[in-house]
């Protein structure tokens, strides 16, 4: 391709493609609750005591930011909205943990600059079912994506954080 | 931080703070942020030492969608598994690969403008024009065309380069491949016997990495050419102290293997071994002395360890072996980390 037609294609991909208001979140935490539940359901809170604080911070290898969780809980299922950096950004992730185990992940907002291939059902499905195995470790591994290391990683994270949250929760 | 003891006693052994890299972004909005690398080469960087302060990355992305993301800037060129992941955590080995050093110069990074996204699922594709190689700037064969390359420093870019990859990720598993070309003769701004020499530049990759259990597999290939090397021999005559032959073409492959035999949270212990050969063919003109370098053909064999105490910092040590160059024979031992 000659240089002037590939300086040409560039600008037309500039030109013709609309920018979202938000390009890099993918889906509100409302909407994904109400696309789990099909219903409106009232959050409730669970709060974090010392103990939880310390193993959430065992979890996540650094204190969590909150002091206390928001959560919804509606027919045996319950929906963790968590939010943990991969490399420089925060990653937003909605979890769905029933009978203690995930039932499904969503990435609800990714702004790394790479890996946003950890949103791909392919990667996602390997969660199903996993659950908390000793050590507060997930009991499977989770194959990761090449050049994502870090977002794979605190995905996982998020995974164990949701379904701890969850058994405590249930205390 | 690195310390590299060559089985050869007249090489010298070394202990370096190779690479110290501060990264600065910043999100304007939701769609335009700045990514930058700064990096300090060699932990010390005056007019009398060999560090450096170099600017690896500095670039604006636009993100329209997933699928359509504009850069402009300084940024990495996708060839290779290496050059765009080049954090130690993230390779095997104290040194990076040789052919993702010699035949794709990693850290490479070009000025200019890319587009890339993802289409379907976890197929990413990259494309763009930036600066390329000044062959007028070559001064050491043995590392292919890596001293042709500009880094974004004054350079001439009388002549332009293009570049594509695709690469497709599945958890475990990549597949990809990468092809840059451009004319290098810039005209002859550097060196004016290459005035109106094309010198092309054409480099391409395959790569494969599977991780299956414990076991991380990797292997790439990298091949490239460069035209009228008999110009370029006859601009070196002119103008290098030490003549050597132009590169003309270049390739080199690997295959890596590691297993992760102990795992235990964020610690990990993994042995892996990787086999490498890189053949750098240079122009030859016996008339002149211009003769190829026996060392520009070389297999090399490294045994060794990554433990990873954290997955952000890892502790290396591993034994490598040239075949060809018996006096780079060593042993290394590294420890690198990012955050």
């Amino acid at each position: 391709m000659k240089r002037r037609d590939s300086l040409g294609v560039l600008l037309a991909l500039a030109l013709c493609t609309r920018a979202p208001a938000h390009a890099d979140v993918y889906q509100s935490p409302e909407s994904f609750i109400g696309e789990v539940f099909g219903q409106r359901v009232s959050p409730k809170v669970l709060w974090l005591t010392k103990l939880m604080q310390a193993q959430a911070s065992a979890i996540l290898g650094h204190p969590p930011a909150q002091l206390r969780q928001r959560y919804w809980r509606e027919g045996g299922r319950s929906v963790w909205i968590l939010e943990e950096t991969g490399k420089e950004e925060l990653i937003g992730a909605g979890f769905v943990v029933a009978h203690q185990q995930i039932d499904h992940v969503r990435v609800l907002a990714y702004r790394e600059s790479r890996g946003q291939e950890v949103r791909q059902p392919a990667f996602l499905r390997q969660f199903k079912g996993a659950r908390l195995a000793r050590g507060a470790s997930l009991d499977r591994d989770i194959d990761g994506i090449a050049g994502a290391t870090l977002s794979v990683a605190a995905m996982e994270r998020m995974a164990r954080l949701a379904l701890y949250f969850d058994a405590s929760s249930r205390n | 931080m690195s310390y590299n003891r060559f089985r050869d006693a007249d090489r010298t052994s070394k202990a370096d703070l190779r690479r110290f890299v501060f990264g600065f972004g910043h999100r304007f909005n939701d769609s335009l942020t700045f990514n930058s690398e700064v990096e300090i080469e060699h932990a010390v960087a005056s007019a009398g030492d060999q560090g450096e302060i170099e600017i690896e990355q500095a670039y604006l992305n636009y993100r329209f969608s997933d699928a359509v993301n504009i850069k402009g800037g300084l940024f990495l060129i996708p060839l290779g598994i290496l050059n765009e992941t080049h954090e130690p955590p993230a390779y095997f080995g104290v040194e990076r690969n040789e052919v993702e050093t010699r035949i794709i110069p990693t850290t490479w990074r070009e000025l200019g403008f890319g587009v890339n996204g993802l289409v379907g699922e976890g197929l990413k594709y990259d494309v763009g024009v930036t600066t390329g190689f000044d062959t007028g700037k070559l001064d050491d064969p043995s590392v292919g065309i890596r001293s042709a390359h500009q880094e974004g420093q004054l350079a001439n870019a009388r002549d332009l380069s293009v570049y594509g990859a695709l690469n497709y990720r599945r958890p475990g598993l990549l597949l990809g491949g990468g092809v840059f070309t451009g004319n290098t003769g810039q005209n002859g701004q550097t060196n004016p016997l290459l005035k109106a020499v094309a010198a092309r530049l054409t480099l391409w990759d395959l790569h494969a990495k599977y991780s299956v259990g414990r076991l991380d597999l990797q292997a790439l290939y990298a091949a490239g050419t460069l035209g009228d090397a008999d110009r370029l021999n006859a601009a070196i005559l002119s103008s290098a102290p030490a003549p050597f032959a132009a590169p003309k073409s270049l390739k080199g492959w690997y295959m890596q293997a590691a297993n992760h035999v102990y795992r235990r949270g964020d610690f990990d212990l993994a042995p892996f071994v990787r086999y490498e050969r890189f053949d750098i063919r240079q122009q030859e003109d016996p008339a002149n002395g211009l003769l190829q370098d026996p060392n520009n053909l070389e297999r090399v064999v490294t045994f060794g360890l990554n433990c990873r105490v954290h997955p952000q910092v890892v502790l290396k040590t591993d034994i490598q072996s040239y075949r060809t160059d018996k006096t780079k024979n060593r042993f290394n031992v590294g420890l690198g980390y990012m955050f």
